[in-house]
């Protein structure tokens, strides 16, 4: 196992920054996130006829590049660098993922396509009440098929059970997805439910027709720059991807992994920022960054940072194995999911610290990145529930 | 002792010379140590002969000072191996520190006389560096070397001297310029311990044991050809290092800690409170820095393989050690509760009061080759830029 990135990777991370500094500056990003669609649609389309990205680590197949989850890694921590609100975690990493591992065909030719020219955007709902990123927090209500009923096509369900029924050839899905990251607008919803059998699977849901039952609803969320919403689905017609369970699992360790490369782009967002003006703000005569109770924020700041690179480079690498083992796959996300969500937000809290009163002004851009990093590190598992899943793959 | 054929190197597979180094670490291992010093230095030394005799000493030096030179992938398993067969390693420090300051900067006499004693065991070397005037700030050391001739005459004090008390040749750091010279007037000294006038008294630390020492130089006569480079010179050899062996040394580190976290855990687990959430989620958080200590010396080791030079990733790695080993022993004191007041003497003590003891010499880990803070300045100020301290003497 390498480590360390080729010339091409890095020729990758340094086209992504460029293009983002460019294109979706911290000023720009402001203004996107006020528009109805909470993104830059311009920025969007660029991204995939300029750089090709959304279609970095899917099949060629389908358009895509074919690459593997080092360089979506690399795409995904400059994405976190700068903020962007673009759907890329959703479209890509999370749905775009599912697609290209799902067995029903038909399902990735209607959608990869349409993800790597950028005309779809797509979204990945996993949590019902309770919040939890697992297949475990996932429950259903097994039903029979109306047909055999000949009754309701649904039990009624409790308040965030989303329960899959076969309905006549096709399947329904009954129940409410909560915080599904850019899930408001995308045209395609993956959601994660039991099949009638009790197994995790993966639906997809069409949602460019808007389809009778399916309501969803804008959250209003303490991170501005990434849109949350409420997904309710009664009887809405759905295709199972073809998945088994343990392939689920590990989609859901990717995604751990994929907001870990967000993170770690956001803690590196932080440092940068704060020793810039470490370097240039002056107090008692001598630039702040002079001071060791400075210095020393900023190397602890570069400590972990290190650390969480390390971690996530050893994650990605496994993740872009061919057949990466389960059990081991799992043990580094949740290594990633622990020590990156909180070493981007200790970062951020530190960035806020060390500009002082500018820190805390809604002007400036430190509290987004807080926002975004302390919004993360609980949208995908705090790092206790990361430790203990560890624990329990290690046997402690 | 009958040596093996030298095996011929130029074809070997890592896994063939992997296999072939741990063949040798398993057929010579030199077993416990036994009780008492004398004993057991006598034991390290004769496990370091065997090793020199047998070509598997010295993993990163050159093959005519009696080393292995190898590629730095085999150093790498070189050191997991060295661990895992858990067999004594170097007698003080001798090995890791001066060793690389002679191969690059002594004359070939002084290579000679000096390097291959040194790795067989035959002679130890300890460091004379520190001063009680002059420790973060070692700059402003003060033992003189007046040259008289073709001696110098040193006189002054030294003190955390790693295993002095049982060193033949002390490798030094002298004021060979004016006193208020700092970096520019120090001279790099090579003093046989048993010179008269050289006096070496332990140094009774918080663990009771007496790891270091301090040395007295009172009119000491050194041959001015036992200085390393050129007079004044001494400063910039101080951190000489031998290719990467720093950051195949830091997976060494990592399979050692790898196996310290597994025996908490299964104390843990045979005291029954592994279960107990808060230990769990204290012990899951080891396993956590105990992978990333890995995945952080592979990375440094991938990138001195690609691109020769061990990237922004190694500045930290020896912070992040040091905190982890003394937060792993507190840890573990805690643990134990009321047993870890036991030392290892006591017939009650749990493993011999080892976690009591590393408890307390880990405090020694954020202190010596340059304290914490001295390290995160070195990090704010050399890897991230941040403008230097004004009222700080010029580095």
């Amino acid at each position: 196992m390498t480590l360390t990135f080729t010339d091409e990777q890095e020729e990758l991370r340094h086209s992504v920054r460029r293009f983002l500094a460019d294109k979706a500056p911290m000023a720009s990003v402001r203004t996107a996130v006020e528009t109805e669609e909470g993104h830059d649609r311009g920025v969007w389309a660029q991204m995939a006829g300029q750089l090709g990205l959304q279609g970095i680590a899917l099949p060629e197949e389908f358009g895509g590049l074919g690459f593997g989850a080092v360089e979506l890694g690399i795409v995904l921590e400059e994405l976190g660098r700068a903020l962007s609100p673009e759907p890329f975690l959703a479209t890509v990493a999370l749905a775009g993922r599912a697609l290209a591992a799902a067995g029903d065909d038909e399902a990735r030719r209607r959608w990869l396509p349409g993800i790597v020219d950028g005309s779809v955007t797509a979204a990945l709902a996993v949590t019902e009440d309770g919040g939890g990123w697992s297949i475990g927090a996932l429950r259903t209500v097994a039903n029979l098929p109306p047909s055999a009923t000949g009754g309701s096509a649904h039990s009624p369900g409790r308040f965030g059970r989303v329960a899959a029924l076969a309905a006549g050839g096709g399947v329904t899905l009954t129940g409410v997805k909560t915080f599904v990251i850019d899930g408001e607008g995308a045209d395609l919803l993956v959601v994660a439910a039991r099949t009638p059998e009790g197994a995790a699977e993966l639906y997809a849901v069409d949602a460019t027709e808007g389809p009778a039952g399916l309501t969803r609803t804008r959250q209003e969320v303490l991170d501005s720059t990434r849109r949350l919403a409420r997904v309710d689905l009664v009887d809405v017609p759905a295709r199972p991807l073809g998945l088994t369970e343990i392939q689920v699992s590990v989609l859901l360790d990717l995604a751990v992994i994929a907001v870990s490369a967000e993170q770690v782009g956001t803690a590196k967002a932080c440092l940068d920022l704060s020793v810039e003006y470490a370097k240039t703000r002056v107090q008692f005569g001598r630039p702040i960054g002079s001071f060791q109770a400075i210095k020393h924020k900023c190397a602890n700041m570069l400590l972990a940072l290190e650390s969480a690179r390390s971690a996530l480079y050893h994650a990605a690498s496994l993740a872009a194995a061919p057949e990466p083992d389960p059990a081991e796959l799992s043990a580094a996300a949740a290594v990633c999911g622990a020590w990156c969500a909180q070493t981007a937000v200790d970062a951020a809290k530190e960035t806020i610290q060390i500009h002082g009163g500018i820190g805390f002004t809604w002007e400036h851009d430190s509290h987004l990145y807080l926002k975004r990093a302390k919004s993360s590190e609980l949208l995908f598992g705090v790092p206790t529930t990361h430790r203990a899943r560890l624990a329990d793959l290690v046997g402690i | 002792m009958t040596l093996a054929a030298t095996p011929d190197t130029t074809t070997e597979t890592d896994e063939e010379f992997r296999a072939r180094l741990r063949a040798f670490l398993t057929d010579h291992h030199p077993g416990k140590p036994p009780r008492g010093a004398a004993e057991r230095l006598a034991w390290q030394k004769a496990w370091l002969a065997t090793l020199f005799d047998g070509g598997y000493a010295g993993p990163s030096w050159p093959r005519e000072f009696g080393g292995m030179d190898l590629p730095f992938a085999q150093q790498v398993i070189y050191q997991e191996e060295y661990s895992r067969a858990r067999v004594p390693g170097p007698l003080a420090t001798g090995v890791g520190i001066v060793a690389p300051t002679i191969i690059k900067y002594g004359t070939p006499e002084q290579r000679d006389r000096w390097l291959r004693p040194m790795l067989r065991g035959d002679t130890i070397w300890a460091q004379g560096y520190s001063e009680p005037d002059a420790g973060s700030d070692l700059p402003a050391l003060r033992t003189t070397a007046k040259r008289d001739g073709d001696e110098y005459v040193v006189n002054g004090q030294k003190v955390w001297n790693t295993e002095a008390d049982k060193a033949d040749i002390l490798y030094t750091l002298v004021r060979t310029g004016a006193p208020d010279s700092r970096q520019k007037g120090i001279s790099y000294l090579i003093i046989d311990a048993r010179t008269p006038g050289v006096t070496v008294r332990p140094l009774r630390d918080i663990t009771g044991g007496t790891k270091f020492s301090e040395i007295f130089f009172s009119d000491v006569r050194v041959p001015v050809t036992d200085r390393i480079g050129e007079e004044n010179d001494g400063w910039r050899l101080v951190r000489t290092s031998l290719g990467h062996e720093r950051a195949a040394g830091a997976m060494k580190q990592a399979a050692t800690y790898r196996r310290v976290l597994d025996e908490l855990v299964a104390l843990a687990q045979e005291r029954g409170i592994a279960g107990d959430p808060l230990v769990r989620d204290q012990l899951a958080g080891f396993e956590i820095r105990v992978r990333i200590m890995r995945y952080s010396a592979m990375r440094t080791i991938s990138d001195i393989t690609r691109h020769g030079e061990p990237g922004p990733g190694s500045s930290t790695s020896r912070l992040f050690i040091t905190t982890f080993e003394q937060d792993l022993h507190e840890f573990a004191v805690d643990m134990l509760g009321a047993d870890a007041v036991l030392l290892g003497g006591d017939p009650d003590a749990v493993q011999r009061g080892r976690w009591t003891k590393g408890f307390l010499a880990t405090r020694a880990s954020t202190i010596g080759a340059g304290t914490s803070e001295i390290q995160r300045n070195t990090i704010a100020e050399q890897v991230l830029g941040l403008p230097r301290d004004p009222a700080m003497p010029p580095r």
